[in-house]
Order: structure tokens, then sequence, then C-alpha cells
């Protein structure tokens, strides 16, 4: 009879053991505390032959209901002692008869109210022990637990982190595309809202204080209401004298509301550096687009002037005749010209137009062919002028005008007729050394319409001496501390200088020019038209 | 004045086919997870349709992977569908398609589901 006990206890503790092993297996593959308690009731149950098992947990004041519904709230707060200290107590309830408090790794307790054995036999010391084992292995599966939520956790937060990064630098290049305007603004909104976990966010675009435009995120969310909240981070960039102020508001965990971090705040300045640097490179796009188009327009303008700009000048007989253009840009707005009139006379035109580019040369194009119509008709220069100043005040912008010198020269009496349309005055040197200008004239062609008339007049070259038309681009000529050549200069020089040939006149001209203005750039067309009679 | 996160289910065999819209967040979040809860008895798969939501952050995904481990428990799956590029890569770092599957529409998530 002995033997047969004794035999029971051994396979009692083998079983016992066996279960210690299996128990903590089960326990630890819990997914979380209501799976903890149901497995811990699959031991009890096979274990103590126990049924009525309830599994609570204290984070805090109040016990919170885990696992099992057989017991009542009145036996909770009877039997489960608010104590910090491991408490294993038999009592006598109408159900409980054992009341247990575990303490936890994390400062939480385990209550544990295990009801009677289905024989209705006590808790013996063998059973108390074996209970007390799987309490252990309980509080070691919650500490497995507690690790696993923490790796879990942390991997969440490294993987976030990542997702950070990864948002920002993809933002960036996405951001750093040309020509997506439309979505940039909105695109860093959503991104930054949502690596931050803020429930909302706003860009507001303002100039001088006025709203011109927000972008919210969820879409349709006044920024006004996100502005009013008291959790909020804010981050503000310039540019091109407007305000771009980003907002985010109200940061989400899985608890609710709590404040933003340092990090998001460095993630949202990032994010507004990185629409601050997308807006640049926009603007230096479209600067650069800007300068493409305009010296496209430029090479138009060049290749207009190319043809009206003579190439060759005609051959006078008994006048050395030269003259000369060099464009300060790419294509300057002065014009010179010399052509035969058919019944002997020769005109020698030398112009300026207010202005540079595509537009100044279309308006040289336009005098050059109204000359060429008007110039074969024999009409009278004033009333030629008259003529001209119509038509190019008509094909002009308001700001666009000609300063022109027209002169007729008859080569046999070297009588030379003209008009002079606000240019400067050309010049003639007289054999004796003395100069005489030639300005009778009236206001710029194009100017004014109102009628004004031009006055014409004449004079005579005769033999050994010279005519010089040109424009202001050498008496204005500036030096590097933007003093100019001056008319003074220029005029002592054509009395004074000596006149082998009409090319080396200019070349020795322009040379002096050069000499005095240095390593300053040319700041405006040089055009020279040089008549000697022999 | 604050648009409200949407979202739709359907039951198709035992297919949960949730259909979002709007920003999945803790408020978006919390109703997939609710609408899974409501019917996760009478399915093992859910199909998750995003098309309408392009925004999600970390809050929302914790929802997401919590319906993904209860599937887990009862060997069930979650495909998610019509998903913009940035939720898409966000999903890859964060992991969930090692416990998660994608398809481009509804119907290939379904025929995965098969």
């Amino acid at each position: 009879m002995e033997n047969e006990s004794f035999s029971q206890s051994i396979d009692k503790l083998k079983f016992q053991v066996k279960s210690f092993q299996e128990g903590f297996s089960l326990l630890v593959q819990s997914g979380d505390l209501q799976e903890l308690g149901r497995n811990f009731h699959h031991l009890l149950r096979g274990n103590f032959l126990v049924t009525d098992f309830c599994l609570f947990h204290k984070n805090g004041e109040a016990w919170r209901r885990v696992y099992g519904s057989t017991f009542e709230e009145t036996d909770v707060t009877t039997w489960l002692k608010p104590s910090d200290q491991f408490v294993f107590e038999s009592v006598s309830g109408q159900k409980t008869r054992l009341a247990i408090t575990l303490p936890l790794i994390d400062q939480t307790h385990f209550g544990l109210l295990i009801g009677q054995k289905l024989d209705r036999s006590d808790f013996g010391e063998t059973d108390t022990i074996a209970l007390h084992i799987f309490l252990q292995q309980l509080d070691n599966a919650y500490q497995f637990f507690i690790s696993q939520k923490k790796e879990k956790q942390f991997s969440f937060d490294l993987n976030h982190r990542v997702v950070q990064l990864n948002s920002l630098i993809d933002t960036g290049i996405e951001l750093s595309k040309l020509n997506n305007n439309s979505t940039l603004f909105e695109t860093s909104v959503e991104r930054v809202v949502s690596i931050t976990n803020a429930s909302f966010g706003v860009l507001q675009i303002m100039e001088k204080g006025n709203l011109l435009r927000e972008y919210s995120i969820p879409e349709g969310v006044p920024g006004e209401f996100i502005l009013k909240s008291d959790n909020l981070i804010q981050s503000e960039i310039e540019f091109q004298s407007k305000t771009y102020l980003f907002t985010l508001a109200d940061k989400e965990s899985r608890a609710g509301a709590v404040p933003f971090e340092a990090t998001d705040e460095l993630l949202l300045g990032a994010f507004a550096r990185q629409v601050l640097t997308a807006l640049e490179n926009e603007a230096h796009h479209e600067e650069s687009i800007e300068i493409e188009a305009l010296k496209r327009e430029l090479s138009v303008a060049a290749d207009i002037q190319k043809k009206i700009i003579p190439t060759k000048l005609p051959d006078i007989a008994g006048y050395e005749l030269a003259g000369l253009n060099i464009p300060s840009k790419e294509v300057g707005g002065d014009y010179y010209d010399c052509f035969p009139l058919g019944d002997g006379r020769f005109a020698l035109i030398m112009a300026d137009v207010a202005g540079k580019g595509v537009p100044a040369a279309l308006l040289v194009s336009t005098l050059n062919a109204s000359l060429s119509a008007y110039m074969s008709m024999n009409m009278p220069l004033k009333d030629l002028a008259g003529k001209l100043n119509s038509i190019i005040y008509k094909a002009s912008p308001a700001d666009k005008f000609i300063t022109c010198l027209i002169a007729v020269l008859e080569p046999e009496t070297g009588k030379l007729a003209f008009v002079n349309a606000g240019h400067n005055p050309g010049f003639v040197l007289r054999t004796d050394g003395s100069m005489e200008k030639i300005d009778a004239g009236g206001i710029p062609l194009g100017m004014l319409n109102m009628g004004l008339p031009f006055d014409s007049a004449e004079i005579v070259i005769q033999p050994g001496e010279k005519l010089l038309l040109y424009t202001d681009g050498i008496p204005e000529a500036m030096n590097e501390v933007e003093e100019e050549y001056t008319d003074e200069k220029f005029e002592q020089f054509f009395q004074t200088h000596s006149h082998p040939s009409p090319e080396k006149f200019i070349s020795d001209l322009l040379e002096d020019v050069k000499l005095y203005t240095g390593s300053a750039p040319q700041s405006d067309d040089i055009t020279v038209l040089y008549l000697g009679r022999n | 004045m604050i648009p409200e996160f949407k979202i739709t289910s359907t039951v198709n065999s035992r297919t949960l086919i949730l259909v979002t819209s709007g920003y999945i967040n803790n408020v978006g979040g919390q109703k997939i997870l609710d609408a899974y809860v409501s019917q996760q008895d009478v399915i093992d798969t859910v199909v998750l349709n995003l098309a309408d939501s392009h925004i999600v952050n970390s809050i929302g995904i914790s929802f997401v992977i919590e319906m993904i481990e209860k599937l887990g428990k009862k060997s069930g799956k979650l495909i998610f569908t019509n998903l913009d590029p940035t939720i898409d890569k966000t999903f890859t770092i964060m992991g969930l398609y090692h416990f998660a599957k994608k398809a481009a529409t509804v119907e290939e998530a379904l025929a995965l589901s098969n």
C-alpha cells in the first residue's frame, strides 16, 4: 500500500516536472496578456484540476481584468491586496481559495484569484510548491513578454527613424526636380506631417502679412483651425519677399496627443529648407531660360543687323570713304550706310536707335527700308525727315526712337545737303584747320508725331576737306572710373591728328579711345563714317 | 470642418475587404482595427484597399501591425492593394511585407487569397 502511494507520488512529480517544462514554453508563446492568462489557466487546470481562475493586472491604482470572468469585482477588492510584495494567501471565500499578488519586473502587478479544485480538496504542501514554481514561470514569461514588446518597439522605432530619413532624402530629390511647382508645397506638407505623426499640417504663403495661399493636410482643413492648437511647432522661410510658414499641430501616439519632440522640429526645419532650395533652383532655372531666350533673340537681331550694315561702301570718284561699326553687345542699335541715289548723288546715313536687341534691330531695319524707298524720290530732306519720323513713330514702342543724320552728297560740286534728327552733330574739317558742325534738323525720329518741322541745311566740302559722322559711343566711351572720353577730346583728335587715309584715321581714333578706356568694357556701340575729298 | 476618415467593409466568403479614404493615423488606424475585430470570427483574410489613402503615419501603421498579429494567430493573412508608392516604400521599410502581401488591385488580392 505504501509502495503504491509512493509510486503515485513519484508519477505525479514526474508529471509536474514535465508540466513545468511544457508550461514555460506554453506561457512564452503568449502574444498578449489575455493569452498569457488563458495559458496559465491551462496549466492550473491540468495540474490542480482548477476551473475557476481570473488574472488581473495593476499598473497604478486599480486592478484591470485581463483574463477570466469567474470572479466578481467584490472578490477582487476583498482578496487582492494593494501590496508591493509577493502575497500568497489561502482564503475561504465563496469561490476563492487562493489570492495571489505577484510583483512584476516593470513595477506593475499580477493579481490571481484561484477557485477550489474539482475534487474540493485543499491545496496541499506539494501543490503550493508546484504553484510557486508555476508563478515563477508566469513571472519569467511576463519578463519575456515585456522584453519581446520592448524589442518590437525598438525595432518599430528604428524602422520609423529609417522612414523619416528616407522620406527626407526622397522628398529632397522630388522637390529638386524642376517644374514641379504644382506639387512642391503639397508634397512637402504631406511628407512632414506623416513622418512626425502630426494630426495636421499647413503651409501658408504670405506677402506683407497677407495670406496668398495655403496647403493643408488633411486637405480642406483651414489653416486658421490648425493654428488654434496649443500643441504646435512652426518653421519659416523667406523667398522673394514672400514668407512660407510651415505649421504642424497635435502630435499623435497610441495613448493620445503628446508634445512634439526636438527631432520633429529638426525635421520640419529640414523640410522647410528643402522647399527653399527648390524655390531657389526653380528661380535660377527660369533665369537661365530667360538668358537663353535673350541670347537667341540677340542672335536673330545680329543676323538682321549684319544684313543692314554695309560690308562694302561705294566708290565715289574724287573722294575717300571708310566706315566702321563695333557693337558693344551682340547687337547694337547703331546704323550707318552710304549708297548711290541713281542720279550721281550719294546718301550718307548715321543713326542710333535708343535700345538694343531685336526691337532696335527691327527699327533699324524699318529705317533702312524707308530710306531705300524714299531717298530715290528726291524729296527735300526736311520733308523726308518728317515722313520718316511718322513711319518710325508708328513702328516703334513709346520708349524707342532713332537719332539720325541724313546727308546727300553731290560729288562733283562737293555740295552736302543734310538734316540732323537729334543726332550728334557731324564735323567738317576745313583746309584752314577750322571745324564746322552740321546740326540743323529737329527731334529724333519717332519720338513725337506732332508735325514738328525739321530744318535742313547745305554746305560745300572743298578739296582736301573731311567729313566725319559718328555715334555717341566715341565721346561717351568710359574708362575704369566711368569718366567719358568727351566731345572735346574727340573733336580735338579729329582736328589735330594726321589724316593719311580714312581707314588709318579711324584705326588711330579707335586706338586713342581704347587707350583712354583701358580695361573698362565697351559701354556703347561705336560707329564712324569718314568722307575725305581729294 | 475636419475631413472624416472613411472606411467601408465587405465580406466576400471568408475575406474581409476594407476600402479606406483619408489619413491613416490614430483615428484611421483605430477604425481599420475596429472594422477587422468586428468581423474577425467570420473571416481569415483581409484585403486592405488604400486607393484613396495617400498618407499614413507610424501610429496608423501600429494599428495595422496589431491587425496582422491578430490575423497571424489564426493563420490568417492581410493583403494590401492600390498602394501609393510612398506608402508602399514606408511599409517596406517598416517590415510589413514580412507578414503581409500586396497586390495591384482588389481582384488580384482576391485571387491571392484563394
